[in-house]
């Protein structure tokens, strides 16, 4: 890739909001940051590999991974009135994190003019939670978005700071070298 | 933590069954593909363009080595990490000359703290290196003075001759003397010796930059010139004493490797598989040596603090931290 | 973690359960195969061969050794596999 079109890309990173950072903003924003930059963790994280497994092997029969424009939906299943997108968790432990992801990719869907319900699915835990979109959840997403613009067009990332999500994250070589 | 295969073995080396296969003229064995990070080939092995695929799938590094013990080349698998950004801040880095000179200094300068403190170490073994630590002190000190990168190189390059004249010190109870360093070809043992584990030193560190989100054709100490790896060669400088040299040292004063582990061919000395398979044996305990962290909170081993410098480097670059490099304490 | 992999499985399916295992682990012996495994290179290797063997008639055992520190190994005859680095 030629330095220009890095540029290019770069820009449009840097002017949308993708799910993944709406999960990570509630648990840490110095990596919303750096995933903006695609600097992405480091892969022989143990309990990064764990996670993708168990998205990979869980509920195999169903239709996963989904790509409509920005959003990577983990699977989407027809309803009995709607459309259900669900978003597979390793724990429930960050579960306010993910209930506004789900939140966010409902709205962006409707934005889009898709109708849909959403279910977090924590596969590990035998557990199971439906979201409907209210306008209280839109307000919340409204915000929060408006938030991660702002975070990511700083020109640093935040310092970081040790918290109970720090031992086990990907990022902790990074932050802590 | 996945491991390095180092393979002397003869024969070919091929994709079965899913995983690696070396198939010589006794035996056929196996190797764990899902724990392999890279593999250094020094035998004499036949492989093929699947193979070679497959490596690329599972993001197998591949250095290969002549019949010299030379360093021959890398299979570097198309990148699995790409940051538009830090390509981005890396170029910025080495095109603006007061910002090179700046991470250039910094290679210079960890380079010559880990020497001082490798001769220290022997100093406390009863070596008397007081006039090299004295020569290498005063030359230090100009390393923040310096107005340019090839300023830089000369000064490097007198504080290693006083470096390199020291090891006759350390050395001084082995038949081993180094008159001066002669790299292509090396013309005595221990030049063959050096040569071969700072090759060793290049190549882990060219895996671990595999591991991150540099480019490592962007060097700041050595010249870019797009063709071939730099970024590697400067983190080397702060690692070459501490990994290579004290490996070095270690194995000829314990009389593990003697003078008949070479092989004088015409002048030309090389390191004789006996020697090499010692010296990497030697060189991979040195890896997996854990210490405590104090920043990270944990152990960590030798080999994942060339990572942690990596990411230093990119905290630099992203003009996070300034980039302090790693001084060994031992 | 250590992980010594023993298996006991109908015929029809040994070659498979060794190829698998090969991927992870090193062979050691007929039917045993060990190494070091990460918490996530492990679960894989249980993933794919629990879709191989049949749980009515086969058996597979995991020794799983935190830290090989404490561990002692004694061989009795020839060796016949087992994990190289330098080959």
């Amino acid at each position: 890739m030629d330095l220009l079109s890095t540029l290019f890309s770069l820009e449009e990173e840097l002017s949308k909001v993708i799910g993944s950072y709406v999960q990570a903003f509630f648990i840490c924003p110095r990596q919303v940051w750096l995933m903006s930059r695609q600097v992405c963790p480091d892969e022989d994280n143990i309990f990064l590999q764990i996670g993708r497994l168990i998205q990979k092997q869980a509920y195999s029969r169903e239709r996963k991974e989904v790509h409509i424009e920005h959003l990577a939906l983990d699977m989407i299943k027809r309803g009995e009135k709607t459309l259900v997108i669900a978003e597979v968790k390793k724990t429930s432990k960050a579960i306010e994190a993910a209930r506004m992801q789900l939140a966010f990719y409902l709205y962006e869907l409707k934005n889009m003019g898709i109708e849909a319900e959403g279910e977090l699915l924590f596969p590990e835990e035998r557990k199971k939670e439906i979201l409907i979109l209210t306008p209280e959840w839109e307000g919340k997403v409204e915000k929060v978005k408006q938030e991660i613009l702002e975070l990511i067009n700083q020109p640093l990332p935040p310092s970081p700071h040790r918290g109970r999500y720090c031992s086990k994250c990907a990022y902790a070589e990074f932050c802590w070298a | 933590m996945q491991k390095t295969l180092y393979l002397f073995a003869n024969g070919r080396l091929y994709r079965k069954d899913n995983t690696i296969c070396v198939e010589g003229e006794k035996e056929r064995k196996y190797f764990p593909v899902e724990s392999i990070r890279d593999i250094y080939v020094f035998g004499e092995v036949d492989l093929n363009k699947k193979f070679i695929e497959f490596a690329e799938d599972k993001e197998i590094i591949l250095h290969f080595f002549g019949y010299y013990g030379n360093y021959v080349g890398t299979f570097y698998p198309r990148e699995h990490y790409n940051s538009g950004y830090i390509i981005l801040r890396q170029a910025e880095h080495y095109l603006d000359s007061t910002k090179r000179l700046d991470l250039a200094k910094r290679f210079v300068q960890g380079a010559v703290a880990n020497i001082v403190q490798v001769l220290k170490y022997y100093q406390n073994r009863g070596k008397d290196l007081e006039s090299y630590l004295y020569a290498i002190s005063l030359l230090e000190e100009s390393v923040s003075s310096v107005s340019s990168v090839e300023e830089l190189m000369a000064l490097e390059g007198n504080i290693r001759r006083y470096y390199y004249e020291s090891f006759n010190t350390i050395l001084d109870d082995t038949p081993f003397i180094l008159k001066n360093r002669s790299k292509r070809p090396p013309t005595d043992p221990l030049n063959a010796l050096i040569s071969f584990g700072n090759s060793l030193v290049y190549t882990k560190i060219l895996t671990e930059i595999y591991k991150t989100h540099l480019d490592p054709r962007i060097g700041y100490f050595h010249t870019t010139n797009f063709r071939r790896f730099t970024l590697n060669l400067d983190v080397a400088e702060i690692f070459k004493p501490i990994y290579a040299d004290r490996v070095l040292f270690t194995l000829l004063n314990k009389n593990v490797i003697k003078e008949d582990d070479f092989e004088n061919q015409g002048g030309v000395f090389l390191l004789k598989e006996r020697g090499r398979r010692l010296y990497v044996q030697e060189f991979e305990d040195k890896l997996r040596t854990t210490f405590y962290h104090r920043r990270l909170k944990r152990n960590v081993s030798y080999q994942t603090l060339i990572r942690l410098e990596l990411y230093k480097i990119e905290k630099h670059l992203i003009g996070e931290e300034l980039y302090e490099p790693f001084v060994s304490r031992w | 973690m250590y992980v010594i992999l023993v298996y006991d499985v109908n015929v029809n399916r040994v070659n498979k359960v060794l190829k698998t295992a090969r991927r992870y682990l090193t062979w050691v012996q007929n039917s045993v195969l060990e190494g070091e495994l990460t918490e996530a290179t492990y679960r894989a290797l249980k993933n794919d061969l629990t879709r191989i063997i049949d749980p009515e008639e086969d058996s597979v055992l995991f020794y799983i050794l935190g830290n090989t520190k404490y561990t002692k190994r004694e061989l009795l005859g020839i060796k016949k596999g087992g994990e190289e680095w330098i080959y």
